[in-house]
């Protein structure tokens, strides 16, 4: 059964559409990432599921029932914010007991001073003390306890999110770029973290990132957004190996994928800049040609190109030139010692696989190509 | 905005100047704040001296001579009905225009805030008493109060209710001007709690309903009001000390009466200093005054202190 | 709290609540203007129609003109406001500047002498002042208006505070620029004050326009009243019976202020906020 199911949601504010008829399914206990540039309706996605925002139209479910219209609270679906969110007034105990309090109190329970004394609520609260220490030591924030969030550090308080979302075993766990505050070091070591936590809880987790190494480490499956649609979702191999759109082409991976003019002749052989490519693309016209930098490199009788700048960054080195026909910029990525002997200027020429390589068509589809020759990587 | 404010709220800064290695700025800095130091003695610490010294004295204005007397003003105080009169009224003036201005400037803060429709509007409506002359709107209050030609007295004997004579009765006096304290209050506490509530995050707010708070009291109770509480005491120390120099809108209407029934603390300070030209006797009234400021502000920086722990 | 807005007929009782509120606060202005054009046997008829029969407003605005100087009061507030406001940023500027940004002995006995002032409401020397300004033959001037005011310790704070948040780099490029301290308090922090010394001279205006205790103890002379003195003398000469007069007597002397927040809203409930410290 689906964790999470989002089924043709569309969402606009005023005349901008922000979503367009976007569908997605989390599995239970699967970790899907929603990644794409600011602006690309991921956030708005997340609220939607999480009933801060309503959909203009479509429906979500979680665990086979319908919420389309159910509101956050009901929907046992847990969140960590970007800003964390932390009740300023409140310590870091009482933050963690939050979503028990609001779920188990009554509202008389919950008055100041008498509301203990009503009814159950000592069991009640005792129990509950004793789920946020459970919750605290798992994270390693057992010790902070009785300080406020303005005493934390950064990854400190968001130990303490994390913890008021894990707290209650939701069915849905929804995290809104939870690593952007921190700085780089922490950000990775904390990724790790996240992602044994989330084998830990099980539940469905939704995560929304603009950084796509975050995406790509921590997730089972990767969405990629832009624009308000979802233009992929796959596992991160197969995002990066095997692109549905130019856009995701480009948007994943680093250095940026090359994109290059191409045209195919009548019998659909793809030449860049008049090099042939070995590619066949299914018909006749002008394509666009992809391909990743680690499988493009120098090679006798290529693309002709100049090298316009060397990175060596000590396990390979980044050839950056540019394409004497075209003048679209290329980036290899090679072996420190394949590096060409030539000067910055210098003409070199490349030679991309054509089995690693990509066809897109004019709306930046893919298109289905087929290797023709396979010409020697080596020289 | 709202940063200003928070800024500006912070009244005693506890932030220890960073030590700068540069030295020398001595001269310079003199200089700079001579003229705000010289205006300073003059302006207000030497007058502070003054006052504390004539609340010592029976000096009398135009006089030529006075008597060091010790605490015989204060003692005086105690039998002057004048006086005793005007303190009683005073507190309970302040009794009266704090809770009701802050109530109900919270409240319509509050319904600003939840919707996005007429905002500058109603913001600009209430806040328009802030900015117009006391005495020309205590004027207008005193023909829509007039006992036999006010129009609210027109609509209360339309109704066939009581028509009290709201400014002119001892039993209405105190309650009539409360009334237009807190009409001028409002607007004031108002635009406060506007900042005030635009600086919580949103993000709180949808913490809050993922958390399971799913009514708008819930929401109210965990979020708005525990992160409104230091605008609140700093709302209430400004009302405070507002309507404990209340004068304007008494001097307009009553000039304290009928019978000292709306008498208040800064008219016997005026009434006593520049009528009667018993400055000794003024002065100690002015320390009695600057007393109960202070308290007033000691007590709620106090509070403050203590409750601002988070931000 | 979600982004989108609520339908009209959900947002109806809070606006209907708003209203209601707004209507009570907009009550005295309704029936001021209303009352300035009425003449004065339609006052006494007490009924509660707004707009007058026979309009009385030449002849209500027309007296008020006649008996007292209206345009001289109104000059005089300004006279006064502006200039207490001239000193007042004169002096606290640079004073909030050394406070904010210099070190030198002295500087926390000095904040902390403006924390005192911070304290102590104006009403507290008066009686000192008054016997100053006695003895210096300056009662009934612009200066006995003006001089109590130019030293505010809120604006030294307020600019202080200010300050304070402006990067200590800038201030090191200036003076590695070759500037001295004064030009540094001319070109560099004068210019970046501005957004505080908006606020603090709308608030300084405000208060100082509607101020009435001060004007009264050391005013007596006719053309030297300010607008709130203005209506009580016009008040007093007409034993406040003609409040068709009276009105316009009131509407003349607010109306300048009320413009200027009609046209400048935000700029005065910014300046109010930034500077709500002291009512």
């Amino acid at each position: 059964m689906a964790g999470v199911s989002v089924s043709a949601v569309s969402k606009s504010f005023g005349v901008t559409e922000v979503l367009k008829d976007v569908s997605l399914e989390v599995r239970k206990g699967e970790f899907v990432s929603l990644v794409g540039p600011s602006g690309c309706g991921k956030t708005t996605l997340m609220r939607i599921i999480a009933g801060l925002e309503t959909a203009s139209s479509g429906m979500v479910t979680i665990e086979g029932r319908d919420v389309t219209n159910i509101r956050a609270a009901d929907r046992d679906v847990a969140m960590v914010f970007q800003n964390y969110a932390l009740y300023p007034h409140l310590t870091v105990s009482q933050n963690l007991a939050v979503p028990l309090v609001m779920r188990r109190l009554s509202a008389l329970q919950r008055m100041p001073l008498f509301g203990r004394f009503i009814g159950d609520a000592k069991a009640k609260l005792a129990a509950i003390s004793d789920e946020t220490k459970r919750t605290a030591e798992m994270l390693g924030i057992a010790h902070l306890m009785d300080r406020k969030p303005a005493q934390l550090s950064g990854g400190q308080r968001q130990r303490v999110a994390l913890g008021r979302a894990i707290v209650r075993h939701p069915r849905v766990f929804l995290m809104d770029e939870p690593l952007s505050n921190l700085d780089a070091a922490l950000r990775v070591h904390t990724r790790a973290e996240i992602v044994a936590l989330h084998r830990r809880v099980g539940a469905a987790t939704v995560y929304v990132t603009h950084d796509q190494s975050e995406a790509m480490t921590m997730s089972d499956r990767v969405a990629v957004m832009m624009g308000g649609e979802i233009l992929q979702i796959a596992a991160p191999e197969e995002i990066y190996l095997d692109p549905a759109d130019l856009r995701v082409a480009s948007f994943i991976g680093s250095p940026k994928i090359n994109v290059l003019a191409a045209e195919a002749d009548e019998r659909g052989r793809v030449s860049v800049d008049g090099v042939p490519t070995g590619l066949l693309a299914p018909s006749r016209g002008p394509v666009t040609f992809a391909v990743r930098p680690e499988d493009i490199a120098p090679a006798g009788d290529g693309i002709p190109a100049r090298l316009t700048h060397v990175e060596f960054l000590g396990d390979c080195a980044l050839l950056h030139a540019e394409t004497i026909g075209n003048k679209r910029p290329v980036i290899c990525r090679v072996a420190p010692d394949r590096r060409p002997r030539v000067a910055i200027g210098g003409e070199i020429s490349l030679w991309p696989d054509a089995a690693k390589s990509f066809l897109f068509d004019g709306n930046g589809k893919r298109v289905s190509a087929a290797v023709a020759k396979q010409k020697p990587a080596h020289v | 905005m709202s940063d200003a404010a928070a800024a500006a709220y912070a009244m005693a800064p506890r932030e220890r100047s960073r030590a700068r290695s540069l030295v020398g700025d001595g001269g310079a800095a003199w200089l700079l704040t001579l003229p705000a130091i010289i205006a300073y003695l003059l302006m207000i610490l030497l007058p502070l001296a003054g006052v504390l010294a004539l609340a010592f004295t029976d000096y009398e204005f135009g006089g030529t001579s006075f008597r060091w007397i010790g605490s015989e003003n204060f003692a005086d105080m105690l039998k002057d009905r004048t006086f005793m009169a005007s303190i009683r009224n005073t507190v309970i003036y302040c009794f009266f225009v704090v809770p009701l201005s802050i109530g109900i400037a919270l409240l319509l803060a509050i319904l600003i805030e939840a919707g996005a429709r007429g905002r500058a509007f109603f913001r600009a409506v209430f806040f328009l008493p802030v900015v117009s002359l006391t005495v020309a709107m205590a004027t207008a209050w005193q023909y829509l109060l007039h006992p036999s030609i006010g129009p609210v007295n027109a609509v209360l004997r339309g109704l066939g209710l009581g028509t009290p004579n709201w400014l002119g009765s001892s039993d209405w006096v105190l309650m009539s001007l409360g009334m237009i304290g807190v009409w001028e209050n409002v607007g004031f506490n108002l635009v406060l709690f506007l900042a005030g509530l635009t600086a919580i995050p949103r993000e709180l707010y949808g913490a809050a309903e993922v958390d399971g708070a799913k009514s708008a009291w819930s929401r109210f109770a965990l979020v708005t009001w525990p992160l409104l509480g230091p605008t609140l005491l700093f709302v209430i120390i400004i009302t405070m000390t507002r309507s404990i120099r209340v004068f304007d809108s008494v001097q307009t209407l009553t000039q304290g009466g009928p019978n000292n029934a709306s008498e208040v603390l800064l008219r016997t300070i005026y009434q006593e200093g520049f009528h009667y030209f018993k400055f000794g006797y003024s002065a100690a009234i002015t320390l009695v005054f600057l007393a109960i400021v202070l308290a007033v502000m000691l007590v709620q920086t106090r509070l403050i202190d203590r409750r601002i722990h988070y931000g | 709290m979600r982004s989108d807005s609520p339908s009209l007929v959900k947002d109806l009782p809070r606006l209907a609540v708003l209203c209601i509120a707004a209507f009570i606060v907009l009550v005295p202005y309704v029936w001021m203007l209303a009352v300035s054009v009425k003449p004065q046997d339609e006052v006494f008829r007490a009924s509660l129609t707004l707009l007058p029969e026979r309009w009385a407003l030449i002849e209500n605005y027309g007296k008020v003109l006649r008996t007292i100087p209206v345009l001289t009061f109104v000059i005089n507030g300004l006279i006064v406001c502006f200039g207490i406001l001239f000193f007042q940023l004169l002096f606290a500027i640079p004073a909030a500047y050394a406070l904010a940004k210099l070190n030198f002995r002295g500087r926390e006995i000095l904040f902390g002498f403006v924390m005192l002032g911070l304290l102590i409401p104006y009403q507290t020397t008066a009686l000192p002042l008054y016997m100053g300004f006695h003895q210096a033959g300056l009662l009934n001037s612009y200066t006995a208006l003006i001089a109590p005011f130019t030293c505010s310790v809120f604006a030294i704070f307020l600019f202080r505070q200010f300050f304070k948040a402006l990067p200590d780099d800038l201030i090191a490029a200036a003076r590695i620029d070759g500037m001295g301290e004064f030009s540094i308090v001319w070109r560099v922090i004068l210019p970046n004050a501005w957004p505080a010394a908006t606020a603090f001279a709308i608030f300084s205006v405000v208060a100082h326009w509607n101020d009435l205790f001060w004007p009264l103890i050391v005013i007596q002379k006719g053309s030297l009243y300010t607008p709130a003195m203005g209506i009580l003398a016009f008040r007093s000469v007409e034993s406040g019976d003609d409040y068709g007069a009276l009105m316009a007597a009131a509407t003349l002397v607010a109306a300048p202020l009320v413009i200027a927040f009609l046209f400048a809203q935000r700029r005065f409930i910014e300046g109010v906020t930034m500077t709500g410290l002291k009512g």
